[in-house]
C-alpha cells in the first residue's frame, strides 16, 4: 500500500498498475496466452519426440536434436504473436484512456512530469509482460518435469529477445497512442509500423543492400539472433535507443498545449538524435555466443587462428539476396567470421536479378577473400572450404582441431502429460479468478476521519 | 470569485484550457502579480477542472481522491474534511464509473480542492447539481475564496453566476462583451434593477 508521502512516480506506478488490471485488453491477453502457449509447445513436444524416434520412427537426427530450437523457441513463438497482435493495445489503453477520459488533463497540472508519466507506463506494461510468461516459462517446467534438457544461458538469451522486442513494442504503442486521437487509431498505426517491419523484412530478402542492413534492426529479425543463442550488443542497444526515441516522441505529443510548431520541432531533434545513436550502436561489435552447440561460432582453435589475423578480410560476394546460397554463407560463415574477427568488410556486389529471365553476370556465384593484398576465390559457402581458403590468403597454416566434444543432442520422445489441461484450463480459470477477485470491494481508508 | 458567463459554444472552455497551458493559445498571455507565466509554468499558479470528465472510471471514489491527494502534496486530513464538505463518503467505495452525474461532479469538485495551486479554474462547476447541492457547494467555494485562494468559475446558467460570483466576465461569441459586478454591468446595460438575464441581453 502506497504512503501518502511517496514520490509521485511511486504513485503513478501503482495507478497504472490498477488500471492495467482493470483493463479488459490485459484481461483477454492473459487468459489467450494460455491455449496459445499450450497449442505451441504440445506440437513442439510432439515434433520433438517424433525427431528423437518415438513411435519407432527413425532416430537418425536425434544426435544433433536441441532443445532450443525444438522446445524453447517454438513455445515462446507464442509470445511472438501476441506481442504482435495483442499486446500493444494493452499499451494503447493505458495511454488512450487517459486521454479520452480527461484523467491526462488533472495529471498533467500535478507535480508528477510527463516523462515520468509515461516511463512508469513503459515501466508497468513491460512488468505486466514479464508476468504474461508464467504459462510460457510454466511450459518449460513442465519439460523438464518430463526430463527434457534445457540450457540456462539459452532459456535467458531467448527471453531477452522477447523482452526486448516487447520493450520496443510497448514503446512504439504508446508513442503511437500520444500521437493519435483515439485508441483505434493508434492502434491502426501500431499495426502499420508490425506490417512496415514485415515488408521491410521481405524487401530486404529480394533487394539486400541498405534494407538488409536496415532490416537486422526489425523486432522479427533482431528476435531471430536471439532464437539462434546469440546476444549481439549492437541489437541490444539499437531496440532499447528506438524504445527511447519512441517514449521521447510520447513526450513530444501528448501534451494537449504544445504548439504544432513546438512538437515539429521536438520531433525533428528525437528524430535527428535518434538516428545518430541508433547510427554509432549499430556499430558496435561485441556479441556471445550462448547457444550450446556454440552454432555461432567456430571451433575454439579456428577462432584462435582467425584472431591472430589482424589484417582487414574484404570479402566480395557474387550472390543476389534472394539466392540460398548467400543465406547460407551469411548463417554459416559470414555472421561467424564478423563476431571473430577484428576488421571484416563485406562487399554484395550483385543485387537482385537472379530469376528465370535474368542474365547473371560473369562473376557470378563467387565469393572472394582478399586479405593484405593477397586473395582468393571460392564459390563454396561450406564452412571448412571457407575457413581454408582464408587461412591460405593470410598466409597461415590452418589449426589442428582442439578435440573439443561434439554436441551431444538431446533427443526425448516424451508426451505432453498435463500440458493440456495446465494452459487450456486452468491457467485461463485462475487469471478469470484472479482478475474477479480484483475486483471485489475492497476495505477503504478512514476517508471521515479529521 | 470571478465568473465566467456565457452561453454554449462563446468560448469559455477555450478560455480556460488556454489560461491553465492545456491548449495552445494563438496569441495573449498570463501574468501573475505582472509577471508573465509561461505556458509550461502554469501548473504552478493554475489549476483547471474541466467539466464533463471521468477520470479514472475502474478506480474507487476513495481511492482516486487518495491518488489525487498524494499527487497534489495534499494530507489526509484534507482528504478527510473535503470528503465531509461534499458529503463523498456514501459512495466513496463505489467505481466513479457508477457515479450519477451529480457525484461526479462533486467528486470533481474535491479533486479540484485538493490542489495547492493559488488559482482555481473550474469548469461548470455547478452543472449536474442539483438545487440543493448547489446551495452547499456554494458556500464551500466562498470559505475557499476567503482562504485567498482565487475562483473562476465557468457557469452558462446566468443565474447561478450572478448568486455566487462576486463579479462576472461576459463572453459571446469568443469575445468580452462586459465585466464588473452585477451593479455595475447593471449600469452600463442601462437597465438598473434588471436581473442578469436581462442585463446579458441588453450587452450582447
Amino acid at each position: 500500500m502506497p504512503s501518502p508521502n511517496d514520490a509521485p512516480w511511486r504513485r503513478l506506478l501503482d495507478k497504472d498498475r490498477r488500471e492495467l488490471a482493470a483493463s479488459w485488453a490485459w484481461l483477454v491477453l492473459l487468459v489467450l496466452l494460455g491455449p496459445l502457449v499450450g497449442h505451441a509447445f504440445i506440437t513442439a513436444v510432439d515434433s520433438y519426440a517424433e525427431a528423437s524416434g518415438a513411435s519407432g520412427g527413425p532416430a537418425a537426427l536425434a544426435q544433433g536434436l536441441s532443445p532450443l530450437d525444438g522446445i524453447v523457441v517454438p513455445t515462446f513463438g507464442a509470445y511472438a504473436i501476441a506481442v504482435t497482435l495483442l499486446f500493444p493495445f494493452v499499451a494503447i489503453r493505458l495511454v488512450s484512456s487517459e486521454k479520452q477520459s480527461g484523467s491526462l488533463k488533472l495529471l498533467l497540472q500535478s507535480r508528477a512530469s510527463l516523462g515520468v508519466m509515461l516511463f512508469v507506463k513503459l515501466f508497468v506494461v513491460v512488468g505486466a509482460w514479464l508476468l504474461a510468461w508464467l504459462p510460457g516459462l510454466a511450459a518449460l517446467a513442465l519439460w523438464r518435469a518430463y526430463g527434457g534438457h534445457l540450457s540456462s544461458a539459452e532459456v535467458a538469451t531467448v527471453l531477452l529477445g522477447h523482452l526486448l522486442r516487447a520493450t520496443l513494442t510497448c514503446a512504439l504503442a504508446i508513442a503511437a497512442a500520444s500521437l493519435t486521437d483515439n485508441a483505434a487509431t493508434a492502434a491502426v498505426v501500431t499495426l502499420a509500423l508490425t506490417l512496415g517491419s514485415w515488408a521491410l523484412d521481405f524487401i530486404a530478402q529480394v533487394r539486400g543492400g541498405v534494407a538488409l542492413a536496415l532490416d537486422a534492426y526489425t523486432p522479427e529479425s533482431a528476435l531471430r539472433v536471439f532464437e539462434s543463442g546469440e546476444i549481439r550488443l549492437a541489437i541490444v542497444i539499437v531496440t532499447l535507443l528506438l524504445a527511447v526515441a519512441a517514449m521521447a516522441l510520447a513526450v513530444v505529443w501528448l501534451h494537449p498545449g504544445r504548439t504544432w510548431r513546438a512538437r515539429a520541432i521536438g520531433t525533428a531533434v528525437v528524430i535527428a538524435a535518434g538516428a545518430v545513436t541508433t547510427w554509432l550502436g549499430a556499430h558496435v561489435r561485441a556479441s556471445c555466443d550462448a547457444s550450446e552447440d556454440r552454432r555461432n561460432s567456430f571451433a575454439p582453435a579456428d577462432e584462435r587462428a582467425l584472431a591472430a589475423i589482424r589484417d582487414p578480410l574484404l570479402i566480395t560476394v557474387y550472390l543476389a539476396p534472394e539466392d540460398p546460397r548467400l543465406a547460407d554463407l551469411e548463417r554459416g560463415v559470414l555472421r561467424k567470421l564478423r563476431r571473430t574477427m577484428r576488421d571484416v568488410d563485406t562487399r554484395y556486389m550483385a543485387r537482385g536479378g537472379t530469376g528465370l529471365f535474368a542474365r547473371p553476370g560473369e562473376h557470378y556465384g563467387e565469393v572472394w577473400y582478399a586479405i593484405g593484398g593477397r586473395s582468393a576465390m571460392s564459390r563454396s559457402t561450406t564452412e571448412a572450404i571457407v575457413l581454408e581458403t582464408i587461412y591460405s590468403v593470410a598466409g597461415i597454416t590452418p589449426p589442428t582441431p582442439d578435440g573439443a566434444p561434439a554436441y551431444p543432442g538431446y533427443p526425448l520422445a516424451a508426451r505432453p502429460r498435463g500440458a493440456g489441461l495446465l494452459l487450456y484450463l486452468v491457467w485461463p480459470v485462475v487469471v478469470i479468478a484472479a482478475w474477479w477477485w480484483s475486483k471485489r470491494p475492497r476495505q477503504l481508508p478512514l476517508l471521515t476521519s479529521s | 470569485m470571478l465568473g465566467l458567463v456565457g452561453p454554449n459554444g462563446s468560448g469559455k472552455t477555450t478560455l480556460l484550457e488556454c489560461l491553465s497551458g492545456l491548449l495552445a493559445a494563438d496569441g495573449g498571455r498570463v501574468a501573475r502579480d505582472g509577471r508573465p507565466i509561461a505556458p509550461s509554468e502554469r501548473r504552478d499558479a493554475l489549476f483547471y477542472m474541466p467539466d464533463g470528465i471521468l477520470p479514472w472510471a475502474d478506480q474507487s471514489v476513495a481511492w482516486i481522491l487518495d491518488f489525487s491527494a498524494a499527487l497534489q502534496g495534499a494530507s489526509q486530513s484534507d482528504v478527510a474534511e473535503i470528503t465531509r464538505a461534499l458529503d463523498l463518503a456514501p459512495f466513496a467505495a463505489r467505481r466513479a464509473g457508477t457515479l450519477s452525474k451529480g457525484q461526479r461532479k462533486r467528486v470533481l469538485i474535491a479533486l479540484a480542492l485538493l490542489t495547492p495551486q493559488p488559482v482555481l479554474l473550474l469548469d461548470e462547476p455547478f452543472d449536474g447539481l442539483d438545487l440543493r447541492q448547489i446551495r452547499e457547494v456554494s458556500p464551500l467555494l466562498r470559505r475557499v475564496a476567503a482562504t485567498g485562494r482565487a475562483l473562476l468559475l465557468s457557469i452558462h446558467q446566468l443565474h447561478d453566476a450572478a448568486r455566487v460570483c462576486d463579479r462576472l466576465v461576459l463572453l459571446s461569441d469568443g469575445r468580452v462583451v462586459g465585466e464588473g459586478t452585477l451593479d455595475e454591468l447593471r449600469a452600463r446595460a442601462g437597465r438598473p434593477g434588471a436581473d442578469v438575464e436581462e442585463v446579458f441581453l441588453a450587452l450582447t
